[in-house]
């Protein structure tokens, strides 16, 4: 199982068609074994039960290890770099989050912290831990707790309104003053898109069933 | 608050009627007896618990947050002209005076509209798994689904504060202070996000046992 044979569905515990319910309406119903690309619908409502992403694993992986890397420069470079008379000043995350503390703004301060910095951190590097080494078939310790944290933290990852609000704030400032792009704004474009691609890369249901395997007791 | 389920009649072909609940993480349907998923070990509900309750109780609070996040000035801007104070409507009243018409038209749909039509969504989808209104499920699930995906980004205007607070600190010449605005915008957004989270969509297709209309053929 070392590498994912095209066209073929994903490992599974069992060889049988699986029992799933809908999570939309749930009727309960057996899904085939998808052949690679693939999808199946609910017989009730239509909606998308799973999906055999193509090269899933090599997706998830190779783009969340962009995606921490992106992150590592976006946080390293400032976003913009904003000259006005004698004054200039740099966004990055953390500035925005330690000038909201200093300004007695705790709670926006943490909003920043955990949409824009906590919440990617823990989505990109979680489904990097887990997916890296399934590609081997191997789960590695606390695989199960950590898929389940990101998949928790999945809807708190803001980075794409936070990229929208950089372009408002743009619009704002660009009278007031003369703005410069830093290596930080591209570098969270590609995180932004990268974040997308990853989660996108692998349908829920097959992750859980290749960690089932990974993680079945030996005989 | 009791950890009981709401009560509901299981339609027949449901997982639930066998007595069997699909895990809200990792999707696999387990007997509801097992009490934890034996994947994932979340715990297993056939919905999810008090689920009306819980929505109706998020969506008041985010309904009153509403009004000060409104009525309050949103960032305060010290500039040569002495303090100015914006809203959230003023300030895309004057990105439209600006001509900036897309930019406002984003903050107004993000800031503005995004939030009352989430709060009339979520309200139309309680009384609709009460019974209370004649919508097919098909459509009230679309409903759900664009509530989900839309509401993240009302926050872009909570980012655009911090942003700005951190960019213009001029000294003496202009600087910008969050007002009391920010922090319950963004207590709108993550609390109307906490709402659709506990919405259960089954129970849209719940109600259909009781209400004898048959259901709609799907696409």
């Amino acid at each position: 199982m070392k590498r994912h044979e095209p066209g073929l569905s994903w490992p599974r515990l069992n060889a049988e068609p699986m029992q799933v319910a809908c999570h939309f309406c749930d009727a309960l119903q057996t899904t085939p074994r998808l052949a690679e690309g693939a999808a199946a619908y609910c017989c009730q409502c239509g909606e998308m039960i799973c999906q055999n992403r193509p090269r899933s694993l090599a997706h998830a992986t190779a783009f969340s290890a962009a995606a921490l890397i992106f992150m590592v420069i976006a946080h390293a470079f400032p976003f913009l770099t904003m000259d006005s008379g004698s004054v200039r000043t740099r966004l990055t995350l953390t500035d925005a989050a330690t000038t909201l503390i200093g300004d007695g703004n705790p709670l926006l301060a943490l909003a920043i912290v955990m949409f824009t910095m906590a919440a990617p951190a823990v989505l990109m590097g979680g489904l990097l831990y887990v997916a890296a080494p399934l590609r081997f078939g191997l789960a590695f310790p606390g695989a199960v707790t950590v898929t389940r944290l990101f998949q928790k933290f999945e809807p708190w990852s803001m980075l794409e309104v936070f990229l929208l609000g950089l372009i408002v704030s743009l619009m704002k400032l660009g009278k007031v003053a003369d703005i410069q792009f830093g290596l930080g704004l591209w570098a969270l474009g590609g995180l932004v898109i990268c974040t997308a691609a990853a989660m996108a890369g692998i349908d829920r249901m097959e992750l859980w069933d290749r960690l089932e395997i990974a993680n079945r007791p030996t005989e | 608050m009791s950890e009981e389920t709401e009560p509901f009649e299981a339609r027949p072909h449901t997982a639930a009627a066998q007595g069997l609940a699909s895990c809200h993480l990792c999707g696999k349907v387990s007997p509801v007896t097992e009490e934890f998923c034996p994947r994932c070990s979340s715990k297993l509900h056939l919905r999810k618990p008090n689920s009306l309750q819980r929505t109706w109780a998020f969506l008041l609070a985010a309904v009153m947050f509403y009004f000060p996040a409104n009525l309050l000035p949103i960032m305060t801007v010290d500039g040569l002209g002495g303090p100015k104070s914006d809203t959230i409507l003023s300030g895309v009243g004057t990105f439209w005076e600006m001509k900036a018409y897309p930019v406002a038209i984003v903050i107004f749909t993000a800031s503005v509209l995004i939030p009352i039509l989430k709060v009339i969504a979520l309200v139309t989808l309680c009384l609709a798994a009460r019974g209370r209104t004649s919508a097919s499920p098909q459509k009230l699930a679309r409903l759900y689904r664009l509530t989900e995906l839309l509401g993240r980004w009302s926050m872009v205007d909570v980012f655009v504060v911090a942003i700005l607070v951190c960019l213009v600190q001029l000294g003496a010449l202009m600087s910008v202070t969050p007002g009391p605005a920010a922090v319950s915008f963004a207590a709108v957004v993550i609390l109307t996000m906490f709402s659709a989270m506990s919405f259960d969509p089954r129970l849209l297709w719940d109600r259909l046992e009781r209400n004898p209309t048959p259901p709609s053929d799907s696409p």
